[in-house]
């Protein structure tokens, strides 16, 4: 990928932005699923050998990684499952610390905006655990939830249910418009 | 293998793929979950058919010796202790009620012989009529809808989500029914 088309595909912030995930950044992947295990579910469900993470990274539709303002990777949002029904899912964690999440958050509208403009999108999916830290920030509103996994796994040495929630193009677009006005 | 008065639940053999190949060309399900409408051909069924695959047993009926369904077990999930389940009928034994026997076996193999806590499907909503009974006695559970998760033949369709708790199921009146029923007739 040029510099123009990073530039191009990236958002900012005045705390932290975001660019296209690069095949470098696998070992911030890594790192980032180690910080949170086991809530990544999709590279922890089956612990975190690296060969097989290795290729679940490379079966994801596209990703991003979000930087602080020195420029260090402090989050990951990635298009998952995207397919001919029009339906992807969005997961996206933070290092377990609060400016990490903070920047994360502060983002997420800019990041669930770049998949619907991205991709053919009509539901976008969100699978989190009870626990999870919410980043999705002033957007989680716009996510409803549709299915509840009772006791899903143990996190921590407790069982946390795990939802599926759903937000459209529809609902983005009327908050950005309730926003402008 | 479980044994009842009407059927044989039994893991499924090389000799029995052309059958389930029939069973799933039928027009009326070939928009299945795993398939979306695209069967592969014959020749590449077998991958396609194991893919994410664990095991999958099949349902004979006991008087004509043929596969009138069978399930399978894929996507385990042992971190979590779940599994997800799919469920296939043939055609002209629908409303048999032989397959869904077969569903009653199966649990009773999938909790006796796999470190599962839960038990998933999907079901599509014009087959989730399918669990109604289930989900009313209490065996099952509807865990939510995924509303237009899918497109069938264009238009987009709600997907239910069912869970079949261990617990739930070990202790459930239907279980302790079947298997005295099971232990009388076989």
């Amino acid at each position: 990928m040029s510099d123009d088309e990073t530039q191009s595909a990236a958002g900012s912030s005045p705390q932290g932005s975001w660019r296209l995930f690069v095949p470098a950044d696998v070992p911030f992947i890594y790192q980032l699923v180690a910080a949170v295990d086991p809530r990544w579910w999709r590279f922890s469900r089956h612990g975190l050998e690296p060969s097989r993470l290795l290729e679940i990274a490379e079966g994801l539709a596209a990703g991003v990684v979000v930087v602080d303002e020195n420029g260090r990777p402090v989050a990951c949002a990635v298009l998952a499952d995207a397919g001919s029904a029009g339906t992807g899912t969005l997961e996206f964690y933070a290092l377990p610390d609060p400016h990490a999440q903070a920047i994360a958050a502060r983002l997420a509208p800019e990041l669930v905006a770049a998949a619907f403009a991205g991709a053919p999108i009509r539901r976008l999916y969100h699978e989190r655990f009870e626990n999870d830290p919410d980043l999705l920030g002033e957007i989680s509103t716009l996510f409803e939830v549709e299915v509840t996994f009772p006791d899903f796994a143990l996190v921590d040495g407790g069982y946390e249910s795990r939802t599926t929630s759903v937000t459209t193009p529809e609902r983005l677009a009327a908050w950005q418009a309730a926003g402008a006005q | 293998m479980i044994t009842t008065a009407r059927i044989v639940l039994r893991p499924v053999l090389p000799s029995d793929y052309r059958r389930l190949y029939m069973i799933e060309s039928d027009p009326a399900t070939a928009m299945t979950w795993r398939y979306r409408g695209d069967l592969p051909r014959i020749e590449e069924y077998e991958p396609a058919l194991w893919k994410q695959t664990q095991q999958i047993m099949v349902v004979e009926g006991r008087t004509s010796g043929l596969v009138v369904g069978y399930l399978q077990l894929h996507d385990l999930d042992l971190r979590a202790g779940n599994g997800w389940f799919s469920l296939y009928s043939g055609p002209e034994h629908r409303g048999s009620g032989l397959v869904m026997e077969g569903l009653m076996a199966y649990c009773e193999w999938a909790f006796g012989n796999w470190p599962i806590r839960w038990l998933y499907a999907h079901s599509f909503a014009h087959n989730v009529k399918n669990f109604e009974h289930g989900m009313r006695r209490g065996e099952a559970v509807r865990l939510g809808v995924l509303r237009e998760r899918m497109l069938v033949d264009g238009e987009p369709t709600d997907v239910h989500v069912i869970g079949i708790e261990r617990e739930n199921w070990l202790a459930s009146p239907l279980r302790r029914r079947f298997n005295v029923l099971r232990a009388r007739r076989c």
